[in-house]
């Protein structure tokens, strides 16, 4: 191929259109963090599979997890959520009380009780995604299954996707500066396979499936949990709200979402663009016809 | 990503106040014309670069004409843009080209009524560009478009007020200081406007009063001290106020820009 003709096909490639696929049943996840064990069997066969490169491993400082977070280059990441008190030393409790001895079976520094939180994080497929709002290339498509995908021959690496996501989960990549995210392994579900981080979780914290199907046994799942007493369990994400779509992706839950690090009422941008534009408008609007009339008023 | 709101502001800007100015009273501002247009396309030149630079993959700037999305106000703009270079190029084209022929005149004004809208639409994405996301603070600045229009037409006018002083045409300045006076004080309001959308947000910030300083410094310096300086007569009173009203402009669009890094450092 001459230099010519690659530039042709360079120029032209993006404005070929190929026939949309028939559309299929609704696809999504189902996160149950009651179950999850942290054990990042997910994040490897999601790399593993999609042929993403490694993490630079290293210790946050906030926690045992060592993949830090969702990236261009990591779709999947398990969040450690430590909740334990700060540990106390014994010669500080002791100084409390002047004088008091320390016993030498008591292990200095030790924690108090608390608990882990597991949570394994993806790109939640929102099903009104402000991300596929924001692309101006097209490249943000939604699938037959109703997933949100990434096109990654035709994105350019604007980064309005990763401003305009309100879960922080889109981000470009350093490496060939494009957007990426979780495809929800489009080309495994088109293959009848189930995605690959479903397919590694020993614990059946993620579940794949039918959207429906998935909501239903997650309000099983709640309401057993419930029963046998977990009573902060609760769904994040199952049903819309005022201010945002349902998830494709959503989640169970055993604390506040915040401490999940998930917004508490995430936010549409696009719920507020019509105001935005109108008060734009005016605003140069206001500007030009009071300009106008000063022109107009001091023309010689 | 400051200097390409700089530039289009400028460009849009002193097309917008050029070209109404030069249809409303033609004796006193078409012979700022040859300078005018191209100014206003280098200025957009430069913007159209920045944008296409700020891409990760630059190769793919064409990829933005697969489609217009009106729900993408990324989508709008790049499609504002495109009519608006176009018109600005012609305009630029006949001002330089034209002479004393009415005939080209005419039509370098029909191209310029042409131009009025797209120049405009080039200025009105840009706000909601930055307050339809959900970045911190920009999300809740609902009048921030509102706010960089009509400042973008501020900065335009000094832009003219300063060709017109190039090119010695001293009947323009008397209606370009009452016009940055006006433009000036709307540009102000609308400050007002974003500040109090913003205010609880950047209440939660653990830098809240190093941006509070920044953002009343910069107000002052872009606008106030401009105005100040417009209300004195006098020739070197108006040239006093164009180098706060530049430096300020800048750093205020700097901040704007910064404003959710700096949010980041949220309580």
């Amino acid at each position: 191929m001459t230099t010519m003709t690659r530039f042709l096909v360079h120029l032209l490639y993006p404005f070929l259109r190929t026939p949309l696929p028939q559309l299929r049943t609704p696809t999504g996840f189902f996160t149950d963090t009651s179950v999850c064990i942290g054990c990042k069997a997910c994040e490897v066969a999601c790399k593993a599979w999609n042929e993403l490169p490694a993490d630079a491993l290293h210790i946050t400082g906030h926690s045992y997890d060592n993949t830090g977070t969702l990236s261009a280059e990591s779709w999947r990441h398990v969040k450690f959520i430590e909740q334990f008190e700060p540990p106390v030393s014994p010669f500080e409790r002791g100084a409390e009380g002047e004088g008091e001895r320390v016993p030498l079976d008591v292990l200095p520094l030790s924690p108090e009780p608390g608990r882990w939180l597991m949570m394994s994080d993806v790109c939640k497929h929102c099903v009104s995604a402000p991300c596929h709002q924001a692309c101006p290339t097209g490249a943000i498509i939604q699938t037959e299954f109703t997933n949100i995908f990434i096109q990654p021959d035709i994105c350019n690496g604007c980064a309005y996707c990763v401003a305009a996501c309100p879960f922080g989960v889109v981000t470009r990549s350093a490496c060939d500066g494009h957007a990426h995210k979780c495809t929800l392994c489009y080309d495994r579900q088109q293959h009848g396979l189930v995605p690959a981080c479903a397919k590694a979780c020993p614990t059946q914290s993620i579940q794949f499936g039918p959207i429906d199907d998935l909501r239903q046994r997650a309000r099983e799942r709640v309401a057993r949990l419930h029963q046998q007493g977990v009573t902060a369990a609760h769904l994040y994400g199952d049903v819309e709200t005022d201010g945002y779509s349902a998830l494709t992706s959503f989640y169970l839950l055993l604390d506040r979402p915040a401490v999940y690090g998930l917004p508490e009422a995430p936010h549409d941008p696009y719920r507020r663009m019509a105001g935005d534009y109108l008060r734009s408008i005016a605003g140069g609007l206001i500007s030009l016809v009071a300009l106008g009339l000063l022109i107009w008023s001091m023309r010689p | 990503v400051t200097w390409d709101i700089l530039c289009n502001n400028l460009s849009a800007g002193l097309f917008l106040v050029g070209g109404l100015a030069e249809l409303l009273a033609p004796t006193v501002f078409a012979p700022l014309a040859k300078a005018l247009y191209p100014t206003a396309l280098i200025f957009l030149l430069i913007d159209l670069a920045l944008l296409t630079i700020d891409l990760g993959d630059p190769w793919r700037f064409h990829h933005m004409l697969r489609q217009l999305n009106l729900r993408s106000p990324m989508s709008v703009g790049v499609w504002s843009l495109t009519a608006f270079s176009l018109s600005a190029t012609l305009a630029a084209v006949l001002s330089v080209f034209t002479g004393d022929d009415t005939t080209m005149q005419t039509l370098r004004q029909v191209v310029v009524g042409v131009g009025l809208v797209p120049g405009l639409a080039s200025l009105v994405y840009k706000g909601v560009l930055f307050s339809t996301t959900a970045q911190p603070i920009w999300k809740e600045a609902r009048w921030l478009g509102a706010f960089l229009t009509a400042s973008a037409m501020g900065l335009g006018c000094w832009a003219l007020l300063l060709i017109a002083m190039f090119m010695q045409q001293p009947d323009a300045l008397p209606i370009l200081r009452r016009a940055l006076i006006l433009l000036t004080a709307l540009s102000l309001v609308a400050f007002g406007l974003v500040a109090l959308n913003v205010r609880h947000e950047i209440q939660r910030l653990r830098g809240r009063r190093r941006l509070i300083r920044f953002a009343v410094g910069d107000a002052a310096v872009s606008m106030v001290v401009p105005l100040m300086c417009l209300l004195i007569p006098g020739d070197g009173f108006l040239l006093l106020g164009m180098a706060p009203a530049l430096l300020g402009n800048v750093t205020l669009r700097s901040l704007i820009v910064e404003a959710p890094r700096l949010a980041g450092e949220i309580e």
